[in-house]
């Protein structure tokens, strides 16, 4: 199972946001998509969400196109995102901001649902089960019945994580799902990101933070000017001459993210994988 | 929000206070009610059509927030539905009940023809539409002399029965629409609680977010025009049924405003909200009606006046059904 681009492009008018992107993503990894601001980053999440159309070439996923299909098609096709800017559903409460995500699966039984309170009450049960586990997971739990809006910003940053999940997702699609979150909240999203490595799972993490890439991600892959510019592990990356003129500033930059993220790699106790 | 007042949930004893008093008001009205004058009868059956429609509209615009400005021509169709089925107009004399189902499948069909033109309309723009497609109705209802009798209306329907039981004086449809509003009522709120429901929230809260988890948003809003329209008509045939005429004069922008009011007043999104708002801006004209052209401007002064001190509506979202039914048996 793969989530494949081929001679991606993205056009507004005259500007070319993405320009001729082909490559390809494996179950199982966890891919960082850095460049610098501008660089069609966030435009690749848009677009395999389906937020954004697609002007040339194709996103497929298991062989099949994306491109083209309605979101919510997307979505149900087995990809989950979050936003840049954090998009709840402010008034609903956290856990049913959750449940909401079984509406694909369950909204042909509405009718039983409604008319048959007994059927009604195991499913309303069962959703509010699944989403409580989620919830756990994310530390959550406490927050059940609270309003979604009403979270503090990082709380509602791994809300939005959690919200993804609840749809059991192949393609996890996170856009820079670490702005605005200080220190402590980073390293414990960073820890939970690695947890949720799966051999079934695509995870594309779009980030600024360096610390947060070298240290959770398995590939790397760096966006300039709408184009993919390099692609390999962090090891790669930091080595790549490319990649530091275009982005990542002078050697002792390099250095030093490579050292804080040793270190934290070390914190967490996260294994780096190697190229197989 | 100042919800705290009647909710706390600090206070257990004070909410099931809240609540044993306020089900002892509805069930001692509810007894009363029979015993009343033929005139004040009359004026509680408009309080429950409003309610009735309220419950409908609410779907729309509370659940699912897509501001409805035309809700009134699906309380048209039903009333004009049982007209000319019911009525010499055409010489038809078919079973309430049927008709009631008639009305509903067309109501449902109405329902989604409006809603397919306006998918894509949110806020501003879809209320102008809406409020185009109500007038339109009205518009044709009072031009198709030959069918609707044009603003004449159309007099001396039959009067319903149900399984050989007359249902005509004041009491009679008292008891009907009863069991109407309550029926629509329970169903509307077990509707809200479905999965259904939730996905109505969610559009509400960010349609674009919510497609992005899966939901078909088309599908969903559309569902939401069929159900509201769906009770709009039934209200319809039972208005026309106990009103035995109908005409053009009934179904105007007033009306629909009035019921967007009464949601937006009692508590938006909220069926117990739409009860208290129906209570006062129905039964409160009445109750001024020795203070003539005063009343008016008394409701509009009270209203602005909520607005500012509840802007959540009397009975806010938060307070709903589910409640009061845990703060009478507790947990």
């Amino acid at each position: 199972m793969t989530l494949v681009f081929k001679n991606l492009r993205k056009q507004y008018g005259a500007n070319v946001a993405i320009n001729d992107v082909s490559t390809d993503f494996a179950p199982g990894l966890i891919y960082g998509v850095i460049g610098p601001n501008g660089a069609g980053k966030s435009t690749l999440i848009n677009m395999t969400a389906g937020s954004y159309t697609v002007s040339d070439g194709s996103i497929s996923l298991d062989g099949h196109r994306l491109d083209g299909m309605k979101k919510h098609q997307i979505a149900n096709s087995g990809i989950a995102r979050t936003y840049q800017n954090i998009r709840l559903f402010d008034q609903m409460t956290v856990l049913e901001n959750l449940e909401v995500c079984a509406y694909p699966a369950e909204v042909y039984n509405t009718w039983r649902e409604v008319l048959w309170p007994p059927y009604g009450r195991e499913r309303a049960a069962a959703r509010r089960e699944s989403a409580m586990e989620i919830l756990r997971f994310f530390g959550l739990e406490g927050y059940g019945d609270a309003e979604a809006g009403s979270l503090p910003y990082g709380r509602q940053r791994m809300l939005e994580i959690a919200r993804a999940l609840a749809m059991k997702p192949r393609v996890l699609l996170l856009d820079e799902p670490a702005a605005g979150l200080n220190h402590h909240e980073t390293a414990e999203l960073t820890a939970k990101l690695a947890e949720l490595r799966s051999p079934e799972r695509i995870m594309l993490v779009v980030e600024h933070d360096m610390d947060l890439v070298m240290t959770l991600c398995d590939r790397i892959v760096v966006m300039h000017h709408g184009k993919l510019l390099f692609q390999g592990t962090p090891a790669e990356v930091q080595a790549s001459s490319d990649v530091q003129l275009a982005y990542l500033g002078t050697d002792n930059d390099i250095d030093d993210i490579r050292a804080a993220a040793q270190d934290r790699r070390a914190q967490l106790g996260i294994r780096a994988r190697r190229r197989s | 929000m100042s919800v705290a007042g009647i909710s706390s949930s600090a206070k257990p004893q004070a909410s099931r206070l809240v609540a044993i008093l306020v089900l002892a008001a509805i069930v001692a009205l509810v007894a009363a009610t029979p015993f009343l004058p033929n005139y004040h009868i009359r004026v509680v059956n408009s309080l429950l059509i409003y309610i009735l429609l309220g419950i409908g509209l609410n779907i729309v615009i509370g659940y699912t927030g897509l501001l409805d400005l035309g809700f009134v021509a699906f309380y048209a169709v039903g009333a004009y539905t049982y007209a000319l089925l019911a009525s010499p107009q055409l010489d038809l004399h078919l079973p309430f009940l049927l008709i009631v189902g008639i009305a509903a499948v067309l109501g449902m069909i109405t329902g989604i023809l409006l809603g397919i033109p306006v998918l894509k309309l949110r806020g501003d723009y879809l209320a102008i539409v809406t409020l185009g497609f109500g007038e339109i109705i009205r518009i044709v209802i009072n031009n198709v002399d030959w069918l609707t009798g044009g603003p004449k209306g159309i007099a001396r329907l039959d009067k319903a029965s149900i399984l050989g039981v007359e249902i005509a004086r004041p009491v009679e449809i008292y008891w009907l629409l009863l069991v109407t509003v309550f029926l629509v009522g329970l169903f509307v709120w077990r509707l809200e609680r479905s999965i259904l429901g939730k996905a109505w929230a969610a559009i509400r809260e960010d349609q674009d977010a919510a497609r992005g988890i899966g939901i078909n948003t088309t599908n969903a809003k559309l569902a939401a025009f069929a159900t509201s329209a769906t009770i709009g008509a039934i209200a319809g045939t039972i208005f026309a049924a106990s009103q035995r005429f109908v005409s053009p004069e009934s179904f105007t922008l007033q009306e629909s405003v009035l019921i967007v009011l009464m949601i937006v007043i009692g508590g938006i999104g909220n069926i117990l909200g739409i009860v208290a708002g129906a209570a006062i801006l129905i039964l409160l004209p009445e109750l001024l009606r020795e203070f003539a052209e005063w009343r008016i401007l008394f409701l509009g002064i009270l209203m602005v006046v909520l607005i500012i001190v509840r802007p959540a509506g009397i009975v806010p979202r938060t307070f709903g059904p589910e409640k009061l039914i845990r703060g009478l048996f507790g947990k």
